[in-house]
């Protein structure tokens, strides 16, 4: 039986009387690669936030690394280990791709500064942005930016890595660039959870799928079983 | 004029310009300094802190306080006000200012406008608490700081000179510019400040405890303005109501220089001082301040975010 790294029981927001998540209970095992679908607006992104404590929860509960996080603010979360990326990169633009990553490992890393270079080194040579580390984040080029919001997000040195949304955008083969990083991020031992709306990633790339509608999880098992399941069908392929 | 031989006309046509550009450049320093801290408060927390020249005052007034009390070298002082300044900057953003921050009304869901006037309306209302505190303490009495250096000047040439103060105000601004690039690039609170300032939210994804952060930058501000305003008392006399006339000045300086540039203060600070300067020189002393500002009405006409902006 493999371990816990997260367990959320119940968990509820609202924006004034639109429910964004209703009573989202879940586990994620250490060392998978989750999944999430859903249609736009079902509460993806939300999800996230709350899990990251970006947005603040009405009800319910959030463990990590069997611990209690429901009421720590966002950056002692970060240095607990939970990372997250925005779907829309948004790098501090002022820095260096360099400096970016340091600020994250000398912060939610808690690496000194000695650590810190050659950590940085290694994180940059993991996601291809070695020759662009001394350029200014804001002049990175959409495709650099998605990469830089990954490798930003490695560099806090995290057990749980949430992504929002990567291949939108994307050509096929750099589509299939980031599965492989996905890939090499599981198998560098961090978990993933994962939102995408291009398919061809969720089912080649993740071990379980969350399918989420109105704030609800409606589905969830093997990829290729959660999207044959009828409500995942009728509310998010249409048919 | 047209009573001089040629040469003579010449040489102090010469003279008054090379006066302008020489005294209007010294100037700059000393608002320079003036201006740093609102610079680094809005660069940072997009903090219009209208409290600024009232803290200035603050300054000028723990110097010559301690100074009194303490017979100590008038420069010395600023050993105890600049951390005395940074613990007051400190606490007014982490107790107060930080919960009715830009960030803290979005938080609340209230909408961008009213978290812009906000923290507005908050450091206006302290900048009269303020001036009513040092009133009812110093009542209106003018203060100053008694020093050897206020007459003092140093001697170019016959007819050219630079005040000795003015010139000290210049290096220590260029130090003090130095030394906030130097942190800010590369000290990892530096890093954090700058990671800050330009995405709460990401900073704190990036494990940075940005209400501790900006508490820290803005007890820098407060520590500048510490330093500021034992200038002011150094140069001239002050009082509990003075605050306004200095944040004018400030707010001319960072319109100049940028409103987030902190170099660009030094060099806002700089025009700012030799068109006063030459303004006062051909159009008398009553034209310094039109001049000044119609210098700030150009650069808000034509560069919208200032000379330096980012």
């Amino acid at each position: 039986m493999a371990d816990v790294l997260m367990r959320t029981e119940g968990l509820n927001k609202s924006f004034g009387a639109v429910s964004i998540a209703e009573d989202i209970s879940f586990d994620i095992i250490e060392g998978e690669v989750v999944g999430i679908i859903g249609p736009n607006g079902a509460g993806k992104t939300t999800l996230f936030g709350l899990l990251a404590g970006t947005v603040a929860l009405d009800s319910g509960s959030i463990a990590f690394a069997g611990r209690d996080v429901t009421k720590l603010p966002t950056h002692d979360r970060a240095r607990l280990g939970i990372a997250r990326t925005y779907q829309i990169p948004r790098p501090f633009t002022h820095m260096t791709v360099r400096e970016n990553l340091q600020v994250a490992a000398l912060f939610a890393g808690q690496l000194e500064q000695a650590e810190c270079d050659e950590w940085v080194d290694q994180v940059l040579e993991f996601t291809g942005l070695k020759k662009e580390h001394a350029m200014l984040a804001g002049r990175l080029p959409l495709l650099g930016r998605k990469r830089h919001e990954l490798a930003r997000a490695l560099a806090t040195r995290p057990s749980l890595l949430l992504i929002d949304e990567v291949a939108a955008g994307l050509t096929d083969a750099e589509v299939d660039d980031f599965i492989d990083l996905i890939g090499r991020i599981k198998r560098a031992g961090i978990t993933v959870i994962w939102i995408e709306h291009v398919m061809k990633t969720m089912l080649r790339a993740t071990d379980r799928l969350m399918a989420l509608s109105g704030g609800q999880i409606i589905a969830q098992g093997p990829p290729d079983h959660v999207i044959k399941t009828p409500e995942v069908q009728r509310v998010y392929l249409g048919a | 004029m047209s009573d001089l031989p040629f040469e003579e006309a010449v040489y102090w046509t010469l003279i008054d310009l090379a006066n302008a550009f020489l005294t209007g450049t010294f100037i700059g320093g000393y608002y320079a300094i003036l201006s740093m801290g609102l610079a680094l408060s809005f660069g940072v927390m997009r903090l219009v802190n209208l409290a600024h020249g009232e803290f200035l005052i603050v300054g000028a007034y723990l110097s010559a306080v301690i100074l009194q009390i303490l017979p100590i070298p008038p420069f010395f002082v600023l050993i105890v006000v600049v951390p005395i300044m940074f613990g007051i900057g400190y606490a007014l953003q982490r107790f107060l200012l930080n919960h009715v921050s830009v960030q803290a009304m979005e938080r609340r869901g209230m909408s961008a406008n009213f978290g812009l006037m906000a923290p507005i309306l908050v450091t206006f209302g302290l900048g009269i608490f303020i001036s009513h505190l040092l009133f009812a303490i110093f009542a209106t009495d003018a203060m100053s700081i008694k020093n050897s250096l206020a007459f003092s000047a140093i001697r170019l040439s016959m007819d050219l000179s630079i005040s000795t103060l003015r010139f000290i105000f210049f290096l220590v601004a260029i130090a003090m510019l130095i030394l906030l690039q130097v942190f800010l690039r590369y000290s990892a609170t530096g890093r954090a400040i700058r990671a800050a300032s330009d995405n709460p939210t990401y900073a704190a994804l990036m494990g940075i405890r940005t209400d501790h952060i900006f508490a820290i930058a803005l007890g820098i501000s407060l520590a500048i303005s510490g330093v500021a305003g034992f200038m002011i008392g150094m140069t001239r006399t002050f009082q509990p109501f003075d605050g306004p006339q200095f944040i004018l000045v400030a707010f001319g300086v960072v319109i100049i220089g940028g409103m987030n540039s902190i170099t660009g203060s030094l060099v806002g600070g700089i025009l700012l001082g030799i068109v006063q300067v030459l303004a006062g020189t051909y159009f008398g002393p009553s034209a310094q301040l039109v001049g000044g500002y119609m210098l700030v009405l150009a650069v808000l006409a034509f560069f919208r975010e200032g000379l330096f902006s980012r």
